[in-house]
Formats: structure tokens, sequence, C-alpha cells
């Protein structure tokens, strides 16, 4: 539509009052549909089921999922605006808090609170004179195997993440090697693994030791969720993940800005997802500096 | 004392899945033209689109593909059964079915784990199929 000249900008945005309404819980249940009469509700059950036939395919589980939540509560604390800033997470704490749908934790899920997110779609040629560098979209890749969670014989994946990366990466014309941080859409810690396993960073059954030694938080090898994410600074549907990106590249993060000021690599290439339903969609974005 | 959890909405495609449950049997949709057994009731089959069906009685023998333990009460007639246990159970004639496991504890579960229907009736014209382990 920017090409075509249909239009100058194009605002992307998402509010709402989750928290302070019944409006995110009366959507989820209405979800439920007939699961109900079992007692299936909402989203945290439809990912514990994936999640346990996770567990029983490969080696996952909570010794995997404490290292992300860990991790990404360290971004939070550097994070002012972050509903979890302030409130640091061990291990202890991580696998000593209560179950909600078991194998998942109340830390594996992700926050509900009120607030919103932004970001403005232009032309290259009109970013040029910014006051910030802009974040260019350099590839884009979506598949949807569109499964329903009670219907599918492969929950433990691959998801639709691992053909939507490859066309992201194509399109970018990039490998993997070339990415400096991901922004993972992170509805639950489980996702975040599901997802980095599909994009290729590890195999399955190798997320424990890959996340281990704090790979993904502050100083780490490979920053994930670097505003604290979904799990511990707000979530706003896909635009946790991408307005993350795209202000870490602009250099407006603060104290958690990547490069020296958190000993990571530069943020020029910087790989977003997002997921819809229970791992039935998936989109993922480059988006880098050029 | 009246039921306090959801009921089923008996429309035109599960009607005859429900009414089977009444009679406790499990019936399924079974494609006249590929085989192919599924559920939920469709109109036409997923696989090859042909419209035509029979039903089928399932023997009610499956294995847990995945199960997850709720811990939190999201609807008031679930309170006194938690931690109870949401499983996809996988029939033996093919068909994937949301269900509870019930008449073990929830660290008995597993994966793969042979399970068997029991029929619970919950009102004169709803039974619901739960499964428990195979004996």
């Amino acid at each position: 539509m920017l090409d075509a000249g249909l239009c100058r900008n194009v605002l992307i945005s998402y509010g709402h009052n989750a928290l302070s309404s019944d409006s995110l819980l009366a959507m989820l249940m209405d979800f439920a549909g007939d699961d109900a009469v079992f007692g299936h509700f909402g989203a945290t059950g439809g990912y514990a089921l994936a999640a346990r036939r996770a567990m029983h395919e490969f080696n996952t589980g909570p010794q995997t999922w404490k290292h992300i939540a860990v991790g990404q509560r360290a971004w939070a604390n550097l994070n002012p605006h972050a509903v979890m800033h302030g409130m640091p997470m061990s291990f202890d704490d991580y696998l000593s808090s209560k179950y909600v749908v078991e194998p998942l934790r109340l830390p594996d899920n992700c926050l509900v609170n009120d607030g919103g997110r932004a970001v403005i779609v232009t032309t290259l040629e009109r970013a040029q004179d910014l006051k910030h560098r802009p974040a260019v979209i350099l590839g884009l890749g979506q598949h949807n195997p569109s499964v329903q969670v009670t219907q599918s014989g492969t929950l433990a994946g691959s998801t639709g993440a691992r053909k939507a990366c490859e066309t992201a990466l194509s399109m970018a014309g990039i490998t993997r090697d070339d990415v400096d941080a991901c922004e993972i859409y992170d509805c639950f810690t489980y996702t975040v693994e599901v997802t980095l396993q599909d994009y290729g960073f590890f195999g399955p059954g190798e997320g424990e030791s890959w996340f281990s030694e704090g790979t993904i938080g502050p100083g780490g090898r490979m920053p994930v969720n670097t505003s604290g994410g979904q799990l511990s600074e707000a979530y706003y549907m896909g635009l946790t993940p991408l307005s993350e990106a795209a202000m870490q590249i602009m250099g407006r993060c603060g104290d958690r800005q990547l490069g020296p000021a958190t000993n990571t690599a530069e943020p020029n290439i910087v790989l977003v997802s997002d997921n819809g339903g229970i791992l039935q969609a998936h989109s993922c974005c480059v988006l880098g500096r050029i | 004392m009246a039921y306090k959890k959801p009921l089923p909405r008996i429309n035109g495609d599960n009607r005859e899945f429900w009414e089977g449950c009444r009679n406790h049997e499990l019936k399924f949709q079974k494609c006249a033209s590929c085989g192919h057994v599924r559920f939920p009731p469709s109109l036409v089959c997923p696989r090859c689109l042909c419209r035509d069906v029979e039903w089928i009685a399932s023997a009610g023998a499956g294995k847990v593909y995945t199960y997850a333990v709720y811990h939190a009460v999201y609807h008031e007639g679930f309170r006194e059964d938690a931690p109870y246990v949401v499983a996809v159970v996988e029939l033996q004639e093919g068909p994937r079915l949301l269900t509870n496991i019930v008449g073990c504890s929830p660290d008995e579960v597993s994966c793969e784990m042979p399970v068997s229907v029991v029929w619970e009736d919950v009102t004169p014209d709803i039974s619901l199929p739960l499964f428990r382990p195979s004996v």
C-alpha cells in the first residue's frame, strides 16, 4: 500500500483494559465452546496440552522453562515500563510457584494488564530524516498449520514457525547466524522454546542446554525478549515483540539497550515472531538496520 | 441437586453423537468414500470432501495422546474436582476426543496410557464419555 502510494503512513495499534475489565476472560471462555463440558477453558489449558505432549516426545519441562522465565525477568528489571520491574525472580522462585494448568506454572503464563502499544510503518524514503534511525522490514514469512489443538497429531511440533522463519530469512537474504537478538511471541514460556527450536537454534530436546548459562538474558549470547516480553513486561499481542525489536534497532531502549550497555551484540538484525491460536498460526519478521 | 457444569450444545451436526452417548454408545462418522473416521461430526469428510457417511460405534478403547492437570478453577462447577485431568484420547478407530481421565490420581496419568470409556449420566438426556485407565 505504501509502495503503491495508497497511503503515506500506517498505524498499527493495540490497546486493551484486560486487567480492569472482564473482557479478556470473557473472550477466552467463549472460545472454549463444548470443551467447557470437560472443564477445558482458556489458553493455558491448550498450551498445557501441547507442552505435555512435547515433554513426552523430547527433553523439555520446567528445567528448560525456568531459564526463559528467569532470563526475561532479568530484562524486565532493566525496563522501568515493565509490569514486573523491581520484582526479581530466581530459579527457586519459579520452581516453587503454583501450577495454573500443569505442567504450566504461574510464571509460565503471560501477563494480563491494561495498556497499549503502537508502531508506524512508512516508506524507507520518508524514514530517512526521522529523528531515529529506522527499523527496516527485511523479510516476512507466515505459515499456518491451523489444526485444532484437540485434533492435532503433531502437538509437539514442528509448528508453523519452521516454514515461516525459512521464508522470512530467505526474503531478507540472511541466515540464522546473522541474527543478533530475538523478540519472540511468548504467551507461555514453552512457546518461546518451541519457536526457537523450530527456528533451528537448537534441536528438539536441546533447549535446556541451549538456554542455560544465561543465553537469553542481559549479557547473553542470544538476547531474547529484551523488554521482559509478554511474560514480564506487558501483553500487547504481537506488538510486544514487534515494538521492542523496532525500539532496540532505533537505539531507544535505555538501560536495556542491546550493544555495549548490556554487553551484547549490536542489534543489526532482530528476528521477531507472532503466533495465533494454540500454535495454529505463525508469522516471522526480520527487522534490521541498513 | 442440579448439574452445575456446562452442557454440550446440541445441533444438527452433533445430535447423533450425543444421542449415541445417551445410549452409552460412542458413535463416529465414517466416510463412505475414503473410510476416514472423523470427529467432530461434520457435513463433509475433511480428507476427501465426500458427503456420504455411515455412523460406526467405537469399542471405546484408546490411549492418552496428551493431558493437562487443571489446578485453577475457571468455572464454579469444577471447584470440587480440582485438580482434575483434561485429556485428548486417541481412540483405536482413529478419532481424538477431548475428555476427562477419571478413576485414578492425576499423578498416575501419562501419555500413551491405555484407557477405556466410562459413562457419566449428568442429566436425563446427556451422558458424558469419560475415560479411566484400562484394566
